[in-house]
């Protein structure tokens, strides 16, 4: 599904609000190879069950630490809309996900704040499974245009520290 | 009983020749890259609205960093290891410049996070080049024994040298 197709403007974001949840899954074993296929990374412990549980003693085939990180962007992507900018992403994977589960990727405005000709807004992130387990702790820094100014500059330019 | 010697340690700082990506940002590739992660903008299939700032279609924002592939005719990892019960299938990084760490190659891979700055998209038809650096080796006690943490960076440019983005990511072996 496409979300992609409003405009926010700085003005309209609220600290501590949540952004619009995506999700993702439930995952099956066809998900992690058609995106192991995309990117030509054959790790096994992501499509090679016994290799996996018996080799790698890990629980289950693993949902790609790289396929978590996409969502994570186009969470992100898709609320900032076309006119922002997502400047920063940082995570930590801190848990696996087995193959089979449903990953529900949030943000949460953690702080707001003008620099010169744009707005810059700080979010937690983080993606939980269905039982609620957080697996991937993250921040990200987005750059919003404010409702009467300019467009943001393209390719961006960071704000002066 | 600790994994890290001073040889391992001394890939600190290693940088790495620029690499060029083996292919441009193909349509076809970005097409099954966006079905891939079920991310099916209209900005990176054809010229729209939304990418039309950007220059037209443009590849997901994390494209550039997975299109360093097997070259045509460089060795094959897969067929190499054919008869290798131990051998995982992790090829991808393999690539990128940078040299594999001798003391570490009988350790599984985990990928421990990254920390990503964003300045351009890259365009369909675009060539990708990137430079790496080891920038950091550190292992730590864990309760499943002792793991080490190695930070790569790497910058991803477009052949012209203008910076995509960059990306400090930690592998985890164990």
């Amino acid at each position: 599904m496409v979300m992609n197709q409003r405009e926010i403007h700085f003005e309209d974001v609220i600290e501590g609000a949540d952004i619009p949840l995506l999700e993702k899954g439930p995952l099956t074993t066809t998900h992690l190879m058609r995106w192991s296929a995309a990117m030509e990374n054959w790790h096994k412990i992501h499509y090679d069950r016994i290799f996996a549980v018996e080799h790698d003693g890990l629980p289950d085939l693993l949902i790609n630490g790289s396929l978590k990180q996409q969502f994570m962007l186009q969470l992100l992507k898709d609320w900032a809309g076309p006119g922002g900018w997502v400047w920063k992403v940082s995570f930590q994977f801190r848990a696996m996900n087995p193959v089979g589960e449903t990953l529900k990727v949030w943000g949460r405005v953690a702080g707001k704040r003008a620099v010169d000709g744009y707005g810059i807004v700080d979010l937690d992130l983080g993606i939980v499974n269905d039982a609620g387990k957080e697996s991937t702790p993250g921040k990200a820094t987005v750059a919003l245009p404010f409702r009467d100014g300019p467009p943001l500059p393209y390719p961006f330019v960071a704000p002066n520290a | 009983m600790p994994i890290l010697t001073d040889e391992i340690k001394s890939y600190i700082g290693f940088t790495s020749e620029s690499e060029v990506a083996c292919d441009v940002v193909e349509k076809g590739a970005v097409r099954r890259y966006a079905q891939a992660v079920m991310d099916e903008d209209p900005m990176f299939w054809e010229a729209c609205d939304h990418n039309a700032r950007y220059g037209g279609p443009v590849a997901p924002p994390l494209y550039p960093t997975l299109l360093f592939r097997r070259s045509f005719g460089a060795p094959d990892p897969i067929q190499e290891n054919a008869s290798n019960p131990d051998f995982d299938g992790f090829t991808s990084p393999s690539g990128q410049g940078l040299p594999a760490i001798a003391g570490l190659s009988h350790l599984a891979v985990l990928n421990g996070g990254s920390e990503l700055e964003f300045f351009r998209y890259a365009l369909h038809g675009e060539t990708v080049v990137v430079q790496q650096r080891y920038a950091d080796i550190h292992e730590r006690e864990s309760s499943k024994g002792p793991m080490v943490f190695v930070v790569i960076e790497a910058e991803y440019r477009t052949s012209e040298g203008e910076l995509l983005l960059r990306a400090r990511r930690t592998q985890i072996r164990r």
